[in-house]
């Protein structure tokens, strides 16, 4: 069942998105939270909000660069009835996939030598929701949102 | 990428105060910069012999846990070089977003602003 | 067809289109509906912006920051925290301790009722985003039971100093600024007498 909708996420379409970043080189990195920072701007998130989900965005777009080599992230404005509207998040990448999700959610745990491993861990504590998707040899996809809040 | 340094190896300018150093962060730091960074402040330390290293980050609108993880490792190498590394000037928003990723920057003196940062590193 | 609207509300005003609209044949229905609508959105949309302000202004009155002495600000937290005002008084606490360079902020709970795991992890949070501004923090007001519940919780507040009381918390702030302007003092003279910090045999700049 999960893989079904890993396969459905990996194949989302760039242009049913506001912003889609390629991300295939380390520039990439910071040429993607820019835009997710215009994008935030935009949508009237305050600018602690802005700021973590720039950041967020950083984190996800870092860890397809790293362990993925290539991948994209993908923003989209969603505005669901009555509630305030959210930024959704979608980072995803055809990468070798991770065996223990939740092993990489534990804070400090890295593969990686120069990291804090706090990066996917810091994604979900600054974001509202958070989703993982993963399958080893197939990729990974995660699904973040963040609400405006009231005011 | 905007401006391209003259010398590939200075990412930023580094002024030196008597027996300190003034780092003013004024550029996006992408993971390259960032490793950059490190390499000239450990070359301009062991050159100036300066006993403190004062980071302005006033302008820097995203720090991420790489840009910290190399923030807080430049300080511990500097000081094994016996420098101290005083962090100033970290914008609000930002420090909301460090905080709740758990990011507290231990190996960091932080100081409100240039004055303060200053008074750190004199301070024995 | 505002005050119309106004007076006597969007459903009896359609129930007369309605019913005008039986008995005269050629009554501009559509045209008066959609002005009608139109009206309304603007009506719903004003109302929206003074309750957006109107809670902005209560969450400032539930949580106010106090300028209490030179360079120090004290938070007067009261009642039940949920993460979304969590977020919000950290957002104005760390604005205002930015905006003032306030070197101290006492953060009082005594009218906090209970302290659980989510409002402790936000207070850990708020504490070292403060600390990440350059302000120490000073926490008091905890309660008897408060205090158990955290130690059972496991939520210690290391990177804070606790006070007695107000008035333990606002001594304390004083010594905290009265040392920091020594030191500053201490520098200027140095720098003015040509050299800074100790073993510094007056080189200049």
């Amino acid at each position: 069942m999960d893989t079904d909708k890993l396969e459905t996420l990996l194949g989302n379409q760039a242009h049913e998105f506001d912003l889609a970043v390629r991300i295939t080189k380390e520039e990439d990195i910071a040429v993607a939270r820019q835009m997710a920072k215009q994008l935030a701007q935009e949508m009237g998130f305050s600018l602690a909000d802005t700021t973590k989900i720039a950041t967020a965005v950083s984190e996800l777009a870092r860890n397809i660069y790293r362990y993925a080599k290539q991948g994209r992230i993908l923003l989209r404005k969603k505005n669901a009835g009555k509630s305030e509207p959210a930024i959704e998040i979608i980072a995803a990448d055809r990468g070798p996939g991770i065996p223990d999700v939740d092993l990489v959610l534990t804070k400090g745990y890295t593969t990686y030598e120069r990291s804090l491993g706090i990066g996917l861990s810091g994604v979900k504590r600054l974001m509202d929701s958070f989703a993982i998707y993963s399958e080893v040899g197939k990729g990974t996809v995660v699904v973040a949102e963040k609400r405006r809040r009231r005011f | 990428m905007k401006e391209t340094p003259s010398n590939p190896e200075q990412v930023v300018p580094i002024l030196q105060i008597a027996d300190f150093l003034l780092v003013p962060i004024q550029i996006d730091l992408d993971d390259k910069t960032v490793s950059r960074l490190q390499e000239q402040l450990l070359k301009e330390i062991e050159r100036t012999r300066a006993k403190a290293v004062i980071l302005d980050v006033r302008t820097v609108e995203i720090i991420d846990s790489y840009i910290s993880y190399t923030l807080s490792e430049t300080a511990a190498m500097a000081r094994l070089m016996g420098c101290r590394t005083i962090l100033c000037g970290i914008r609000p928003a930002v420090a909301l977003t460090l905080a709740q990723m758990g990011i507290v920057l231990e190996e960091l003196n932080i100081a409100r602003d240039l004055e303060h940062a200053l008074v750190l590193a004199s301070s024995s | 067809m505002r005050s119309l609207l106004e007076e006597v509300g969007e459903e009896r005003v359609a129930e007369e289109i309605v019913s005008i609209a039986s008995e005269v044949p050629d009554f501009p229905v559509v045209k008066v509906l959609q002005q009608a609508l139109r009206i309304s959105a603007k009506m719903r949309q004003e109302q929206e912006e003074a309750l957006s302000q109107l809670r902005q202004t209560l969450s400032e009155l539930a949580t106010p920051i106090i300028r209490i002495w030179t360079d120090m600000l004290l938070v007067a937290m009261t009642g039940n925290i949920d993460s979304q005002r969590a977020q919000d008084i950290a957002e104005r606490l760390l604005n205002r301790v930015s905006s003032t360079r306030a070197k101290v902020v006492i953060v009082d709970v005594t009218g906090v009722p209970m302290i659980d795991t989510m409002v402790g992890g936000f207070l850990i949070e708020m504490f070292n985003a403060t600390r990440l501004l350059g302000a120490k923090v000073i926490l008091t007001g905890i309660r008897p039971e408060v205090a158990s519940t955290l130690v059972k919780l496991g939520v210690d507040f290391q990177m804070v100093s606790i006070a007695r009381d107000l008035e333990d918390a606002l001594r304390q702030g004083i010594a905290i600024t009265m040392e920091e302007a020594q030191k500053r003092r201490q520098l200027a003279l140095n720098l003015a007498k040509g050299g800074v910090g100790e073993g510094n045999e007056g080189n200049a700049f």
